[in-house]
């Protein structure tokens, strides 16, 4: 193989590594500190695009005005949701938690799925690019709509980890996820952290769908594709470890780009899929886990 | 021993005149209307129902998440349709076939399992069946992938008509397979096959202690749901006449609405899912004119199930029957 080529594909597997980070992250952060699988977390990332869509196209206001609009709108909706609908069944909820929250969200994402159906009805509603222009260096093409994409999941993910690390809430958040009885006697707000936690989730998936709305066009369904490969990335990096996500997103990206310049379409979600059931066969605590660690 | 419920002693010749009056109804009520479209919507509620059924039989009492319940129907549906086109085996044969095909695979996807629990053995079922949809969508020159599969309908058989031309045939062909399939899911969770799921559901390390083996039991579970499941794939594949690998057939969307037949029905009934069937495929069939709206109630049912009534219409069945 040709070193352009092999650069080439490089570029394009971490973009879309990048990508798929950012919306495993999200995920993988609901079910690190909540034990919720979030399956409406693809509907989340469609409100992100609509959200995308509307603040640029239908007001025409700058693209990052629709990132940071697409991120606040979702954290709405994903408190939202929280209060209203998890919080309710955590406290009715024993040890089935995992397995009834799981079903919830799955009603969540028949609700969202239609009723984007109902208002925008089936139609696509693209943007072809954030910026244009490409520029090639050595006969690598770097495209400046994938730079941006690439930066600004970067820069997202950085600051979810330093939130996370170094403030006094993303320290309440990571109490509250490793002993909640011991963080309530801390004083911390335990109920309040739930709600916080599951909307900066539902935040990254938003900040992911007006990310990708230059691949992703907004559309009723645009959150079926995305949400497999969230799981795919969650389940490669270890369901709920963040860090692990961020690494199974980069090596799924990479792995897909160079499948679909040697296979025939189609082929590289059959090995995608694949790969993951031999990970949770073998592994399913995730290729990231500590050694002898089982869920 | 009875069918329904708990073996209570004096209760039995009523619950018999229970299932009596249910049956009747069955039998009865597409003879008494002899309409068409009102065959069709019985068609769909008793498939789903069963497959309702199937998955309460995993979920319900082996505490066994099957996220990729559709995958087994595909198994099914695939396996009857592609003996009968590339090995011309008779369809009759090929209702056995799709079953064996699907059972062999819950099987395999149980044997991989083994290790994983609740969720995870969500997540694995999920993959497997999406790498069968997809393997199938990748190879049109043997499946036709999304070009979409014909198959021919049941050939005739006793003098009966099974051409498709008229429907009632296939309604009695179906109601046979799910009484058949019903008795046998019923003797099997009230016999001691039945406690022992629900051991392993309650704590599988306390049931290992005792001596039971969970991994046999929760291979018999996967085989056994898995079976009936590709049983009815492969009439479904005949009744439909065509197939294709498509998300809403054989994907998500399809074990979704199954999962809502077996958790609005009430888990750990059986006989609810059967309910839930007639009633959320009748209701879908009603209000056909709403759209989308009806899937949204679906959603909000689902929702309701979850956070105020876990089991599901079961809840009500004291005040009503």
């Amino acid at each position: 193989m040709e070193f352009s080529i092999f650069v080439q594909l490089l570029v394009l597997g971490l973009v879309r590594g990048s990508m798929y980070a950012l919306m495993g992250v999200g995920l993988s952060l609901i079910f690190g500190i909540m034990g919720i699988v979030n399956f409406a977390h693809g509907e989340l990332f469609m409100m992100g695009c609509y959200l995308m869509y509307f603040v640029t196209r239908m007001v025409g206001l700058p693209f990052p005005v629709g990132i940071i609009a697409s991120g606040a709108g979702l954290l709405i909706v994903g408190i939202i949701l929280e209060k209203g609908l998890i919080s309710p069944l955590r406290r009715k909820a024993g040890r089935e938690w995992l397995m009834d929250s799981f079903v919830l969200t799955i009603g969540l994402m028949v609700i969202f799925q239609n009723l984007a159906l109902i208002t925008f009805g089936a139609i696509q509603r693209g943007i072809p690019n954030l910026v244009t222009g490409q520029m090639v260096i050595r006969e690598v093409v770097f495209i400046y709509d994938h730079l941006v994409i690439l930066s600004l999941a970067l820069l997202t993910v950085g600051l979810l980890w330093y939130f996370i690390k170094y403030t006094s809430m993303g320290k309440a958040i990571r109490a509250t996820s490793q002993h909640s009885e011991g963080a309530q006697t801390l004083g911390i707000d335990v109920s309040t952290m739930y709600a916080i936690a599951f909307g900066i989730g539902a935040a990254l998936a938003g900040i992911s769908g007006a990310l990708l709305i230059t691949l992703f066009p907004a559309n009723p369904n645009a959150g079926m594709g995305p949400v497999l490969k969230s799981f795919v990335v969650v389940i490669v990096g270890g369901l709920g470890n963040v860090k692990g996500a961020v690494a199974a997103g980069i090596m799924v990206g990479l792995l897909e780009a160079f499948a679909m310049f040697f296979l025939a379409g189609g082929w590289q979600n059959v090995i995608v899929t694949s790969i993951v059931i031999a990970v949770l066969v073998f592994k399913p605590a995730g290729l990231f886990a500590p050694a002898g660690e089982r869920p | 021993m009875s069918l329904l419920g708990s073996p209570q002693k004096g209760m039995n010749a009523f619950r018999y005149l229970k299932v009596a009056i249910v049956v009747a109804f069955l039998i009865g009520a597409p003879l008494y209307w002899r309409d068409r479209y009102i065959t069709t919507v019985f068609i769909s509620a008793l498939m789903f129902g069963i497959w309702g059924v199937m998955y309460d039989l995993q979920i319900g009492y082996a505490g066994l998440y099957n996220f990729g319940f559709a995958g087994f129907i595909c198994a099914g549906a695939y396996g009857s349709a592609l003996a009968a086109l590339h090995y011309e085996v008779s369809p009759w044969y090929g209702l056995l076939i799709g079953g064996v095909a699907s059972g062999v695979l819950g099987f395999f996807t149980g044997l991989v399992t083994l290790r994983l629990r609740g969720i995870y053995v969500g997540l694995a079922t999920w993959f497997i069946a999406e790498v069968l949809r997809l393997t199938i969508s990748n190879t049109p020159g043997y499946t036709r992938g999304m070009l979409g599969l014909a198959v021919k309908p049941l050939p005739d058989v006793l003098g009966l008509d099974f051409s498709r031309a008229v429907l009632l045939p296939y309604y009695y062909l179906l109601l046979l397979l799910v009484i058949i399939i019903f008795t046998a899911a019923s003797l099997m969770v009230h016999s001691k096959i039945g406690l022992s799921f629900k051991a392993i559901r309650e704590d599988q390390l306390a049931t290992e202690t005792l001596g039971l083996s969970a991994t046999k039991y929760k291979l018999i579970n996967f085989t056994t749901a898995c079976f009936f499941t590709g049983l009815i794939g492969a009439f479904y594949a005949h009744y439909i006449g065509i197939l294709t690998p498509d998300a809403t057939e054989f994907g998500v969307p399809r074990t979704v609405e199954i999962l809502t037949v077996a958790y609005v029905g009430g888990r750990g009934t059986l006989w609810g899912s059967i309910l839930a069937g007639f009633l959320l495929i009748g209701f879908q069939e009603y209000f056909r004119e709403l759209g989308a709206w009806r899937l949204v109630m679906f959603g909000a049912l689902l929702i309701t199930v979850m956070i105020y009534a876990p089991k599901g219409l079961s809840t009500v069945k004291k005040y009503i029957w």
